[in-house]
């Protein structure tokens, strides 16, 4: 066994690291990110390309430089660091994953992602699916030679600035079907959206669709494998995401136990302050081994990959709750403002529970494939 | 033993809600439900009918225009303004600082400020905390120096909760910085519109506007506005901090809460079913209501020994402290009820008016920031680890 990161991938994690540090030096760049119109920087997107950080997402089978496991949780864990809220995990990470696994993989679109050009939103949420990778009601037909797509999609992570959406849609059967799903890619200029800032500081949108043109990218058993492959990548992308954001949050808080004084001396002299520290590393460390181990399983069968994504997912779930309130709780008042960087970070690692599956959806799905 | 509420009670709760239901307009119960913003107007709407009532000292002895209520009524009183979605009674005034001018205060500020506080003519803020000093509230740095005929103070206040609507402030401030900390602090009202007094904006993580920084710049108090005596002010402040307790545990916004969770998770779906028809998830449910069950008995049982007299001791430090975590469980159940349906944010919708769409069913829209909001319930009041140490001092004997 091996656990520490080849000449390469530390190259890639200094890089990155350096150039995110860079931009996101100060939580009032973030806000000032969100207010574009776009919900983020386009100059931020455009350098990202530059730097080889999207390609970092992407397998070289598809012009891009990384892809694997280890190259994703490397990026996301730094993505997490600096709470950056372009579209890395939308059109990055989320469509490409479905651009490049169906039969005819669309790799001129993929190299326009690559290259900072080309924004591709995946919507498969709808308002009544809670996490199902099979619950769709959005329906599909086919009329005068033409897929055409009726329905709406909710909670779309940047599904406002997308060019193209990926959506999900029902060719046939219940709306609880795993059978008779399709995959269609549409121009977001067809579609009805609205958009609006999530809680944690991101941008999505509900969109509504009725008889707009779409292009069938796989259908049945392939759209359902592309689904599930594709909030895999996700869940475990935010799960590095979430690692970076607990180191921050404890980073954070350990600093403010040196510093605050009360009583005649640091908060951080009193041992039942102490205590909740060393848990909160502990259960860090947990979270930091489970991705580690969903990362380097991401390429093998996808019930081993599945199963230790859930692993991961679950417990950044429990975890991120444990650290997000420790944070501010420790803290104090001053963790309550909107101006101290901490409750964004604690805001984000929270809502990462309602993204790609929450504690309870991974505990599921892993008592059902370690059952296998 | 017995854990029903007498006739007499009863006919009291029916009371209450009745008058409630009369006297409380329809539009604003509708905005507490929707967790709107409440405008100075809507806090005072509310109080001035309570005054109108006789019942907005509810805390008062009877002498000074109080009710008389025992502690089982003043329980009963507080589980139904909640109940009725009622704002909140603005405590600093009539809970916090009457009790303190009806113990401490000179006839003149008892005959000048009281009826004013009955009449809800003054709003009041509270000045405790400063940036330096939190959890060791004794730390403060605030002065007000003797200058003859006035104090002239100078220093910071912050975490001041509608500070921004405030006309007067009562304030902890230091009188001799020569002696042990707790021996140099006095007690000492301030007028808002004082030269010398500026009030900024704390914008909170949910976005909001509640509390404040209050600063003083050279700001002249005349003596009269002392209460008590010169530097004893921190034997006041602990008695303000101690005075009120009934409503610590905060029963009755948990209940509501818990009545909320049950809705929602029968609304929510997973795999195309109610929510709350899954196992686990009800589990949670069921265990948090346990949890408040017990958590009512032990608050009543408290109340009832408050009301022959006994003073709370320990029992109201460890009834915040697990007020404080079932109330945040409710929220956080809440939150993972909707799934992601928690996700989107509206800072508009919490206008009075809006009227527009919301994104999911109406209710999907406080939840998360609620749950984040609610972080400070076990922050502010003394923290949970101060009353764990103010426990530990009391009741160990280690």
């Amino acid at each position: 066994m091996d656990f520490s990161l080849s000449e390469e991938r530390k190259m890639l994690q200094e890089t990155v690291a350096r150039f995110f540090e860079n931009n996101y030096n100060d939580i009032k760049k973030r806000s000032e990110y969100l207010d574009m119109n776009d919900g983020f920087s386009r100059d931020f997107w455009k350098e990202s390309s530059n730097l080889g950080v999207i390609s970092g997402l992407i397998s070289p089978s598809f012009g891009g430089l990384g892809g694997s496991g280890e190259d994703i949780s490397i990026i996301f864990e730094l993505i997490g660091k600096s709470l950056c809220i372009e579209p890395f995990l939308s059109s990055g990470l989320l469509s490409s994953t479905i651009l490049s696994s169906i039969k005819n993989p669309k790799t001129e679109l993929i190299n326009q992602i690559i290259d900072g050009e080309l924004l591709v939103s995946f919507a498969h949420m709808e308002m009544n699916n809670r996490y199902e990778d099979h619950f769709v009601e959005s329906k599909a037909f086919f009329e005068d030679e033409n897929w055409k797509l009726n329905g709406s999609k909710s909670f779309v992570i940047n599904g406002d600035s997308a060019d193209k959406v990926i959506i999900s849609a029902r060719i046939e059967g219940k709306i609880n079907d795993k059978n008779g799903i399709g995959l269609f890619l549409v121009d977001n200029n067809q579609i009805n959206n609205r958009s609006y800032n999530t809680i944690d500081g991101y941008r999505a949108a509900e969109l509504n669709f009725d008889n707009i043109d779409a292009e069938l990218l796989c259908e049945d058993d392939l759209a359902l494998e592309c689904i599930i492959k594709a909030n895999s990548a996700g869940a475990l992308a935010l799960s590095a995401e979430a690692v970076g954001i607990m180191q921050v949050c404890f980073d954070l808080t350990l600093d403010y136990l040196k510093t605050r004084k009360q009583f005649g001396k640091s908060i951080g002299s009193f041992q039942s302050i102490q205590h909740r520290m060393v848990d909160m590393m502990l259960e860090i460390e947990q979270v930091r081994s489970a991705v580690m181990l969903a990362s380097s399983t991401f390429e093998t069968n996808s019930s081993t990959r599945d199963k230790n994504i859930s692993a991961a997912k679950n417990l950044v779930g429990r975890v991120g709750k444990l650290i997000a309130e420790e944070s501010i709780q420790l803290h104090g008042g001053i963790a309550m403002t909107w101006e101290y960087s901490v409750a964004h970070y604690a805001k984000r690692l929270i809502m990462i529970d309602h993204l790609m599956g929450d504690a309870d959806y991974h505990r599921d799905r892993f008592k059902l494939l370690s059952s296998n | 033993m017995n854990f029903e509420y007498s006739e007499k009670e009863e006919k009291f709760r029916t009371e209450v809600r009745n008058w409630l239901k009369e006297t409380l307009p329809k539009y604003l119960s509708e905005k507490v439900r929707k967790y709107q913003r409440l405008t100075k107007e809507d806090y005072e709407l509310f109080m001035n009918n309570l005054s109108k009532k006789g019942w907005i000292a509810w805390h008062w002895p009877e002498e000074y225009g109080g009710t008389g209520w025992n502690a089982i009524e003043k329980h009963i009183f507080e589980e139904e303004i909640v109940k009725a979605s009622a704002p909140r009674i603005v405590p600093f005034g009539v809970n916090m600082l009457g009790p303190v001018l009806i113990e401490f205060g000179s006839e003149e500020q008892k005959n000048y400020y009281l009826p004013r506080i009955l009449n809800n003519e003054d709003w009041w803020a509270q000045g405790y905390s400063e940036p330096g000093a939190g959890s060791d509230l004794a730390s403060l740095k605030t002065t007000a120096i003797d200058k003859g005929d006035y104090y002239l103070v100078n220093g910071q206040k912050t975490w001041t909760t509608l500070g921004h609507h405030a006309d007067k402030i009562f304030c902890l401030v230091k009188t001799d910085l020569n002696v042990k900390p707790q021996l140099g602090i006095s007690f000492l009202l301030i007028d808002m519109d004082s030269p010398g007094v500026e009030v900024k904006p704390i914008i909170t993580l949910d976005g909001e506007h509640e509390v404040n920084e209050v600063w003083f710049t050279d700001v002249k108090v005349p003596k009269k506005n002392l209460v008590g005596k010169e530097n004893e002010g921190w034997t006041y402040a602990k008695y303000l901090l101690t005075f009120e307790r009934t409503g610590i545990a905060g029963v009755p916004n948990s209940k509501s809460a818990l009545n909320h969770l049950k809705m929602v998770s029968r609304k929510s779906m997973k795999n195309g079913k109610p929510l709350i028809e899954d196992p686990m998830f009800s589990s949670e449910v069921a265990e948090l209501e346990i949890d408040l069950l017990a958590m009512e008995i032990f608050n009543l049982r408290t109340v009832s020994a408050a009301a022959e007299g006994k003073a709370p001791g320990m029992e109201s430090s460890l009834l915040k402290i697990k007020g404080t975590l079932v109330r945040q469980k409710t929220t956080e159940l809440l939150r993972k009820a909707l799934g992601p349906q928690a996700l989107p944010y509206l800072p508009e919708q919490f206008d009075e008016g809006w009227n527009e769409m919301p994104i999911g069913p109406e209710y999907a829209g406080p939840i998360a920031k609620q749950y984040f909001n609610m972080r400070k319930i076990s922050i502010y009041g003394g923290s949970n680890e101060i009353q764990k140490n103010i426990v530990a001092k009391a009741s160990f004997g280690l």
